[in-house]
């Protein structure tokens, strides 16, 4: 198990006569995640979900909070003694163009990983053959015809597939896939959530997933969890079903409007909402972040910060003094 | 479907068009035969994944394949403007940008970093020869207003400040702002936040319908189509495999592939294992076949005629399916494609589509 408490994060931007500007990515964020759960952040760019996910993936530091893994605080570590502690969260970037080195087969690709945990475990170089081609089975490709070929020579769902592959060959506790799915083509998208969420049922690998797209993190894992982030700040969490049917935060039922509605195919939910322009973020933090875009805010809400619980007795943690359910996601009108 | 009632709203009609590009394997075709009116006043997408040809067929609107690649046979009649095939030199520039708007993909990387948007703006003017070079300025202006932003305030801005969705409508300004009534969007709101894109979609289908425009979409996401599109073509390794008016395609599509594309869409609601990945994977320049159906490989319906017989174009109405498979009724029309010539594709082939618009 795998929980945060409190992580914040500023980046201070170089330059400028008076030192720059901060931008504050993450604001005190909470998570926790089972061993073998799944859980997915949601948000638009910029909201810190890939910086929590880099934190996560040991690439980030932190400036206050806590990680603690499998019940060892992360702060009571040095440095050095913390890798092995992060080597167990492995990441999956959303472009499986940069992330494989293309002047290397996807064979020396596994092979570095995959010698690292041989010294490790003492085992052969024989091992290492048999364990990159049941990876690559694995994963769903044939290592026959993968193994020797260079990552130009893979469609895109392959290369991923690759990614992921290799990202096992250290026997991760957790995946973290960000935004793992959007650059695949829309017929091999479901093929990779589709692989992500067997990993999980075959190995107890938990999964968290990062994404700007709520279908797929639905997709991921039916059990699993949803977190809703704006501007470095959990505004709303629960179980995915309950997040995506029952949506209380107006920030989320902004996101969930804004998804397509594939009109003849499905019926577009009655209350959608449409925010305002996003708007420049030098705002006092003595309020509810969305409350400038928000078309619901009161007084309080400009002079206020909501903080995450169970206001109005709903099912789902949120972040807003007036919560309330709308019905803003589309409803199936045929069956294919 | 929102016909206007402006008449400067230009028709296209695009017949028989093949573009091949020169590989060491030979010509290969990235767009074979293609069939496609764009009705006046209307907005058409063209939906496709990656090597499906839909860049290829936006560029030939403009006839600016580039080499590598050529046009190697058909026509793109433009009203107003001919057959932009054999336009050439001068002529093709001058009708870019005033004929033709053109809205790139990833507006960021197509606005030059060093100029603000208002000196590209008259950049733009000068090289297409405007006197009225304040009138362009004030219109531009208004057209970045009416999209709700601070105009003025734009035009001062280089695109570093500038956030991704205002520059994908400072990309729309400078397709518009010449007067273009035909305009060719190329995955207007990729890489676009959720609500951005549900904004940029909204601000098109609007500025559409004011200024009167036809329009075409370009795009992977089936979503946009569906939000922004009055008729929808699907394309696939280079053809059109099925068309029609966007919610009958979407509420009742008839090709395999278009089917298994929707399927293959994990939802919001529902039983999530209703959502089925498509087997294979899209075919490349390389690897498209030659002769036959060109979906056969991932198909669930495949059958021995698919391996040799181009599929039947058929026509219903408004809808326009090439399948062997697809039933489409007693009423049907089918017009059996003559046998295609394989690498210089669709020489004297002219497979009609009797559209007819509702």
């Amino acid at each position: 198990m795998i929980t945060g408490k409190g992580i914040t994060k500023t980046f201070r931007q170089r330059g400028g006569m008076l030192g720059g500007r901060e931008v504050k990515a993450l604001r005190g964020v909470d998570f926790t995640i089972e061993k073998g759960g799944a859980v997915s952040f949601i948000g638009e760019s910029g909201c810190g979900k890939t910086t929590l996910g880099r934190i996560l993936a040991g690439l980030e530091s932190y400036d206050s909070g806590e990680i603690v893994i499998d019940g060892v605080p992360m702060s009571s570590l040095r440095q050095k003694s913390r890798q092995p502690h992060f080597r167990r969260i492995q990441l999956i970037h959303q472009d499986p163009y940069s992330a494989l080195n293309p002047a290397r087969t996807i064979h020396q690709a596994l092979d570095a990983p995959l010698s690292l945990r041989a010294k490790q475990t003492g085992r052969s170089r024989a091992w290492m053959e048999e364990r990159a081609e049941e990876l690559l089975s694995l994963v769903g490709l044939d290592p026959g015809y993968v193994l020797p070929r260079y990552p130009h020579q893979l469609s895109g769902g392959m290369r991923q597939r690759v990614v992921i592959a290799r990202a096992l060959t250290v026997d991760p506790d957790m995946l973290v896939a960000d935004e793992a799915t959007s650059m695949i083509d829309v017929s091999l998208r479901l093929g990779i959530l589709a692989l992500l969420k067997d990993l999980r049922d075959r190995l107890g690998v938990s999964v968290l997933f990062i994404t700007h797209d709520v279908a797929t993190a639905r997709y991921i894992g039916l059990d699993g969890e949803l977190y809703v982030i704006y501007r470095g700040q959990v505004v709303e969490r629960g179980p995915v079903e309950t997040v995506i049917a029952d949506p209380v935060h107006p920030y989320t039922q902004s996101l969930l409007s804004a998804i397509p509605v594939l009109h003849g195919l499905e019926v577009p939910g009655e209350e959608r909402v449409v925010p305002t322009e996003a708007v420049d973020p030098s705002q006092q933090d003595a309020a509810c972040l969305f409350a400038a875009r928000c078309p619901f805010r009161t007084e309080r809400c400009v002079s206020e910060l909501p903080v995450l619980g169970h206001d109005g007795g709903t099912l789902q943690e949120h972040a807003c003094f007036h919560p309330q359910r709308r019905s803003v996601v589309a409803t199936p009108a045929v069956q294919l | 479907m929102s016909v206007t009632s402006d008449k400067r709203a230009p028709g296209v009609r695009i017949s028989d068009l093949s573009v091949v590009y020169r590989t060491p394997a030979g010509e290969l075709p990235a767009v074979r035969g293609i069939d496609l009116e764009l009705v006046p006043g209307t907005i058409t997408g063209v939906v496709g994944e990656s090597g499906s040809g839909k860049s290829t067929l936006a560029l030939s609107l403009l006839n600016a394949v580039q080499p590598p690649g050529r046009i190697s046979a058909g026509s793109v009649e433009i009203d107003g403007l001919g057959d932009v095939v054999a336009l050439g030199g001068d002529d093709l520039r001058r009708a870019r940008g005033r004929h033709v708007g053109y809205v790139f993909q990833a507006a960021q990387s197509s606005l030059n970093p060093l100029k603000t948007v208002g000196k590209q703006l008259l950049d733009l003017g000068r090289s297409h020869d405007v006197e009225d070079l304040p009138g362009l300025v004030k219109e531009a202006r208004s057209l970045l207003d009416r999209m709700g932003m601070d105009g003025a305030r734009v035009l001062d801005s280089h695109q570093h400040e500038l956030s991704g969705g205002m520059r994908q409508r400072v990309g729309i300004m400078l397709a518009l702002v010449l007067n273009a009534h035909l305009v060719v969007l190329d995955e207007p709101t990729t890489a676009l936040d959720m609500i951005t894109q549900a904004t940029i979609l909204r601000i098109i289908r609007e500025v559409h319908e004011e200024r009167g425009l036809t329009t075409l979409v370009i795009t992977h996401d089936l979503g946009v189509v569906a939000e922004v599109a009055d008729r929808l073509a699907v394309m696939y390794g280079g053809r059109v495999v099925e068309q029609g008016p966007t919610r009958e395609v979407l509420g009742d599509p008839r090709h395999p592939y278009t089917r298994g594309l929707l399927q293959a869409i994990p939802r919001l609601v529902g039983d999530i294992d209703e959502a089925r990945a498509l087997p294979g994977r899209p075919p490349t320049l390389g690897t498209i076949p030659a002769d036959g159906c060109v979906f056969r490989e991932r198909c669930a319906v495949r059958m021995d005629v698919c391996e040799t017989g181009e599929p039947p174009v058929l026509t219903q109405g408004p809808r326009i399916v090439a399948c062997h498979a697809a039933d489409m009724g007693p009423e049907a029309v089918t017009e059996p494609a003559k046998e295609r010539q394989t690498v210089t594709a669709g020489v004297g082939d002219t497979p009609t589509t009797g559209e007819e618009q509702a």
